[in-house]
């Protein structure tokens, strides 16, 4: 009877949860936890805080306090509210451009990659061409032209990282057409659709979902941007760019206005940096870090 | 190499030509119909006033001809037309401008090398310790770090501790360098430190690399002395690939500026540029927007021949 008990023991109790090894990663983790939380405070911040990030009926200029932990802007709006606002809107505007660059980036990569010739030179050059701008400066200048608004922050930011996707999607798409199986696959009578499909598309996700992530980070750091220099989201909409803005005339008086929603611009970039360094680790060792990514080298 | 030099500089002189056009399309395309934005809510006005505006701004008879007459002017006369709102001609505010934005850059530049070099080796020689974490970490915050903010951050902490504010108007080089100085550290600064994440952490992967090739352990196994293997043998192969690197932030660097030039109150390229935005300055937007975009292309022409030539492992002639 105790042989059983102690054999019992010695045996590890099976996990639920099985994590890899390769999954333990603390960068990506903690990546992971920052961005999921952002995301949990844009989704159900508002109902926790239930301060209208609209409504000043505060004090103007307030510090810190129990009432208004993030004090309160020069109407008397609550700041931690429009923080909560401001996260709902970069994740939107982010996630909107990154969506535009992610289907634009990989219909235009797989083009140029997979029937390669006269669609590759021509996918190939308007992908120079846009990289013959400082990134930042287009899309200044796009939005600038097409006027300030939400929805042409979101095509202008969508268009600059449109092009690094592309010229990733397309290299990983050059490289699995060298691979044998894309050969037999065509030769067993495969439409073009179904070996794009079927064959490339799974093999290239890694380097695609490790841009997303590093790609977001910039997105939202160019609606930040953007929305900072007027060309985003306009106030008295709040977004952490135009809060940055505002907050400058009182930076004399209440610096709090400029130091929490820029720390929340930082710990969204840095969460989807981290959780893109991570990702990278884990799923392909080949595609360069954050630094190769954004300088496109 | 001649040929590869011939080639690399067509390829360079096709690209601003496609950029000019670029910008001409943007401006003319993006913009909505420019002459009844200008007359807005003007019913007086005539079709020949209009006409008149439409000339000035150089919006009048088809595209080529406009492409031709504005490019013609600018290669051959180095004229960018005139400024819409105030009137004056663009050249010699850009030459203004772009002494004040190159000052910028070079100091940014420079101040990014100054610590990301030191930082970068020690982080590669002391793998994994507690400098290298300290120094991993400062990467990763430096290139998610807003430059705006951190300009904000870095002017409320010297107006509170030593109740110093930069000077508001422009000082230039030559009439005040110590005013002129103190005047573009923070600006420079505050743009240099994504940079120098950047440059750290490339400098750390490529000495981690370098540490451990052959040549590096002949050398100390010869018995050099460590601190010589590091420099003379080590950091130098490591710093080819972070050559390019640092060229290409130039590029970047002009994105930053123009940022905090707005905020430090810099008449720079990138504030003429903001200024020209909400001015709706159309002649002045295309003048910064291609003078941004030529310094971008022509630097990273060379510095992709500056990389063939500092690594001869890489043919230039392919």
């Amino acid at each position: 009877m105790s042989t059983l008990t102690e054999t019992w023991k010695a045996v590890p109790r099976r996990r639920f949860l099985v994590v890899p090894a390769k999954w333990r990663n603390p960068i990506g983790i903690a990546g992971a936890i920052i961005v999921a939380f952002v995301i949990l405070t844009a989704l159900i911040g508002n109902l926790i805080w239930t301060n209208d990030p609209n409504n000043s009926n505060a004090d103007r200029l307030l510090g810190p306090s129990w009432a208004h932990p993030f004090g309160t802007d020069e109407i008397g709006r609550d700041t931690l509210a429009r923080i909560i606002h401001g996260a709902q809107v970069s994740l939107q505007v982010g996630a909107t451009a990154t969506a535009i660059a992610l289907i634009a980036g990989t219909c235009l990569g797989m083009l140029a990659g997979y029937y390669k010739g006269l669609v590759d030179q021509l996918v190939s050059r308007v992908i120079d061409l846009v990289f013959a701008f400082p990134g930042l400066v287009l899309a200044i200048v796009i939005a600038g032209l097409l006027g300030p608004t939400r929805r042409n922050a979101m095509i202008a930011i969508g268009i600059i990282i449109t092009a690094p996707f592309a010229r990733v999607v397309r290299a990983a798409v050059l490289e699995v057409m060298g691979f044998p199986f894309i050969e037999s696959s065509r030769a067993l009578g495969a439409s073009d659709m179904r070996v794009i499909f079927r064959h490339v598309l799974p093999n290239i996700t890694a380097p695609i979902i490790v841009l997303t992530s590093v790609y977001f980070s910039q997105a939202i750091l160019s609606e930040a941007t953007l929305s900072y220099l007027g060309l985003g989201i306009q106030p008295p909409e709040a977004a952490w760019g135009n809060m940055l803005a505002t907050a400058r005339q009182y930076v004399g008086t209440s610096i709090w206005m400029s130091i929490f929603p820029g720390a929340a611009i930082m710990i969204i970039v840095l969460g989807f940096n981290f959780l893109g360094d991570g990702l990278r680790d884990v799923l392909d060792p080949r595609v360069g870090g954050v630094t190769d990514a954004v300088t496109k080298k | 190499m001649t040929t590869f030099l011939i080639r690399r500089f067509i390829a360079m002189v096709a690209t601003l030509f496609a950029v000019s056009v670029t910008i001409f399309l943007m401006v003319r395309l993006m913009t909505g119909d420019i002459i009844s934005i200008i007359f807005f809510g003007d019913e007086a006005a005539t079709d020949e006033q209009k006409n008149l505006v439409r000339k000035q701004l150089g919006i009048d008879g088809s595209y080529y001809h406009q492409y031709t007459h504005w490019a013609g002017r600018i290669l051959f006369h180095g004229d960018f037309g005139n400024s819409f709102q105030s009137g004056q001609p663009i050249a010699p505010i850009l030459g203004h401008a772009i002494h004040i934005t190159a000052e910028l850059i070079v100091l940014g530049i420079l101040i990014a090398l100054l610590f990301a070099i030191p930082l970068g080796v020690i982080s590669a020689v002391k793998r994994d310790s507690a400098a290298d974490y300290g120094a991993r970490l400062t990467g990763l915050i430096g290139i998610s770090i807003p430059g705006f903010w951190l300009a904000t951050l870095l002017i409320i902490f010297t107006s509170r501790v030593f109740n110093w504010l930069p000077p508001l108007l422009y000082v230039s080089i030559t009439s005040d360098p110590w005013k002129n100085f103190t005047q573009f550290i923070f600006p420079a600064l505050s743009i240099s430190v994504f940079t120098l994440a950047i440059v750290m952490r490339m400098l750390r992967a490529t000495m981690l690399e370098v540490l451990n090739l052959d040549y590096v352990r002949t050398a100390r196994a010869k018995g050099v002395p460590r601190r010589t293997v590091l420099i003379k043998h080590a950091l130098r192969n490591a710093l080819i690939p972070v050559v390019t690197v640092a060229g290409f932030e130039v590029g970047y660097l002009i994105a930053g500026a123009a940022i905090v030039e707005t905020i430090f109150n810099l008449p720079g390229v990138g504030y003429n540029l903001l200024h020209a935005i909400s001015q709706r300055d159309y002649p002045l937007i295309e003048a910064t927007t291609l003078l941004i975009a030529a310094v971008f292309v022509v630097v990273n022409t060379l510095v992709d021949l500056v990389y063939g030539m500092l690594d001869p492992r890489i043919s230039v002639a392919d």
